[in-house]
């Protein structure tokens, strides 16, 4: 018997179909706005887990540098020296230093020259630890070793800055011979995955850098608790500066768990916030269905009378009122759910074209629809509850008298 | 069937006192067909009010079928008057946006009556005023005779044993009037239903077995 009801509702809804749409577009615009930025989120979220988790438990990156300032560290050129890097290895705990410094450099493969960034990584002890503890694999050609002038290639150079370029290929860096012995996957951003790898001594001898490296990677041995390392690391380090200049010099040491909360922490932060604004437009869609559902109390009040006179009691009322405020609540969430997917991943895939920094992707969770869709229902259903019982409590001989 | 007890409304309209009913008492029987006359402002549609459970009074009783329902809730009365009184208004008072048909299945949709049911009555109700070929149509759509014969098979859809007519002649020209008022006869004559109707017509106390003549809000015992 209910879906009478129902019907009646969509009746009316029809009825005075252009401004049923225009209180639905009010929700949809809240819809829209919850469903895309929150799944836009979650997908930059989850990309950017993703690369943390390819890194990891145990290791332990050192920059240096404080972390509130860290852009000024990277941009000014403030490196870890061959002395710091010894006061890391003095940690207990402490099982490898990895040294990876980069530059930005010419290289030319057969007639093409590009400026590419080169980084340099221990062949022999570094690679082995990011193949096995962050997933570095090649998808072509394999991995370089040491003393044969080999170099690995981000997973883009072949595609980006080098086409056709495969394993075996020749490039010249600086003028020097190097052969590329393989690709690199993709490690998840398009910087990483344009860069060249050489191995640590032949980037010293390309770049004529003697020393230091923008960042460290340190690797612990096994049954040492990171957090303890950390510590020690960093009292070696604030040691060492002491000791040498009498000075305070700062470092900023981190494990890839302190790395992944803080991106939670920022990015709950991010969701919240776009959270709080969508909820701000739903509310005001809301207040729309309100306005809609008072107006057309206004407007049908004999209708309603009419009603009451040929024995329909309160709650049938209600129940219409509410089936039609519901309506609008379920329709604009469906809009706004719909619209919202095709934004994100429109956005995902011109961001997938145009070679930003991260490969954004939209990641839409079930939940998430359900939320949208139940949300808007709850809001359309709380907006016309008043209206509903203020038609509801409409006295039937006044409201057959009304003109 | 329906007795009224020294009945009183008083409305104020701020601080003014308006008596439309004085103390009324009158009873129909099972039955009957009532003609209530009076001028327009005599209270003879408050009167319609009281009789068919729209309102209440503001003092004394109504019985219907003995029962007391002057202190009924809104909702036990919407349960009496879906039950027990078919209406039938001057202004027909059909749903704009529903056809005859949707019209007229209304009143079985609050009566919780199955649809197929209700739709059954309905086309049933229609075709005994003839109107077979409008079931469609939505009231816009129809002249003000076709409107009221729709009307009046709304009213039947449930199957009351009371019809109340608000002038129900009051919007169609003389000649459909009649056919109206004919309709309402057989009725009351082959279908036994108590009829109730208000007018300012004198015309139509030609069709009651009992007329009741109210002047400012008292019976006009003549």
């Amino acid at each position: 018997m209910k879906n009478e009801y129902f019907k009646i509702a969509l009746r009316n809804l029809k009825s005075r179909s252009l401004r049923s749409w225009l209180t639905i577009i009010g929700i949809v615009i809240g819809i829209f706005l919850v469903v895309s930025l929150l799944s836009l989120s979650e997908g930059l979220k989850e990309s950017v887990m993703r690369e943390l988790r390819m890194m990891g438990g145990d290791l332990i990156m050192v920059f240096p540098g404080k972390m509130s300032d860290m852009m000024t560290t990277m941009i000014g050129g403030v490196e870890l020296d061959n002395r710091d890097i010894e006061a890391i290895k003095r940690a207990p705990g402490v099982d490898f230093v990895l040294e990876m410094p980069w530059m930005g450099v010419s290289v030319r493969h057969f007639q093409k020259t590009e400026i590419a960034l080169i980084y340099g990584i221990s062949f022999s002890d570094g690679l082995p630890i990011l193949n096995e503890n962050m997933g570095w694999d090649v998808v072509s050609g394999e991995l370089p070793r040491p003393g044969r002038r080999e170099v690995l290639v981000g997973n883009l150079i072949p595609k980006d800055l080098f086409p056709e370029m495969v394993a075996g290929d020749r490039i010249s860096i600086k003028g020097r011979e190097f052969v590329v012995a393989g690709v690199l996957r993709s490690l998840g951003n398009r910087q990483d995955d344009l860069n060249i790898a050489l191995d640590l001594n032949d980037f010293r001898e390309v770049t004529g850098k003697r020393e230091g490296s923008p960042m460290a990677i340190v690797k612990i041995k096994p049954d040492h608790d990171s957090a303890i390392v950390m510590e020690d690391i960093e009292r070696e380090l604030e040691a060492s500066a002491i000791r040498r200049r009498g000075e305070d010099k700062a470092f900023t040491v981190m494990s890839s768990e302190t790395v992944t909360d803080m991106v939670e922490n920022i990015m709950g932060v991010i969701q919240l916030a776009v959270f709080a604004f969508a909820s701000i437009a739903i509310i005001v869609g809301g207040i729309g269905i309100m306005n809609t559902m008072y107006t057309s109390v206004k407007e049908r009040t004999k209708e309603i009378g009419i009603l009451k006179a040929v024995g329909a009691k309160r709650k049938h009322i209600t129940t219409i009122f509410l089936y039609e405020a519901g309506i609008i609540g379920f329709i604009g969430g469906l809009g706004g759910v719909v619209l919202g997917l095709i934004l994100a991943f429109s956005i995902q895939i011109i961001m997938a074209g145009s070679g930003t920094m991260f490969y954004l992707e939209a990641h839409v969770s079930p939940f998430l629809i359900i939320f949208g869709l139940a949300f808007s229902v709850l809001v359309g259903c709380f907006s016309g509850f008043f209206p509903a019982r203020q038609a509801a409590k409409l006295e039937p001989v006044d409201a057959l008298r009304y003109e | 069937m329906i007795r009224l007890e020294n009945v009183w409304k008083i409305y104020h309209l701020g601080k003014i006192k308006l008596e439309v009913l004085k103390n009324v008492s009158l009873e129909i029987k099972k039955e009957d067909f009532v003609v209530i006359l009076g001028p327009s402002g005599s209270g003879k549609s408050t009167l319609l009010n009281m009789v068919s459970c729209l309102d209440v009074p503001t003092k004394g009783k109504i019985y219907l079928e003995n029962k007391d329902i002057s202190s009924l809730t809104e909702d036990e009365l919407a349960e009496v008057r879906g039950k027990k009184i078919g209406f039938v208004f001057q202004q027909f008072n059909l749903l704009p946006h529903l056809t005859a048909i949707e019209n007229v299945v209304l009143p079985t949709v609050f009566r919780e009556v199955d649809h197929e049911e209700g739709v059954k009555r309905a086309q049933k109700h229609l075709d005994s005023v003839g109107l077979s070929q409008r079931f469609n149509h939505k009231p816009a759509e129809l002249s003000g005779g076709e409107k009221q014969r729709v009307a009046i098979s709304r009213a039947l859809v449930n199957n009351p044993e009371i019809i109340v007519a608000d002038e129900p002649t009051g919007n169609v020209d003389s000649k459909t009037g009649r056919h109206i008022m004919n309709i309402l006869k057989k009725l009351n004559q082959e279908e036994k239903r108590t009829i109730i109707v208000v007018t300012h017509d004198s015309e139509l106390q030609e069709f009651a077995n009992k007329v009741i003549k109210i002047k400012d809000g008292e019976i006009d015992e003549k």
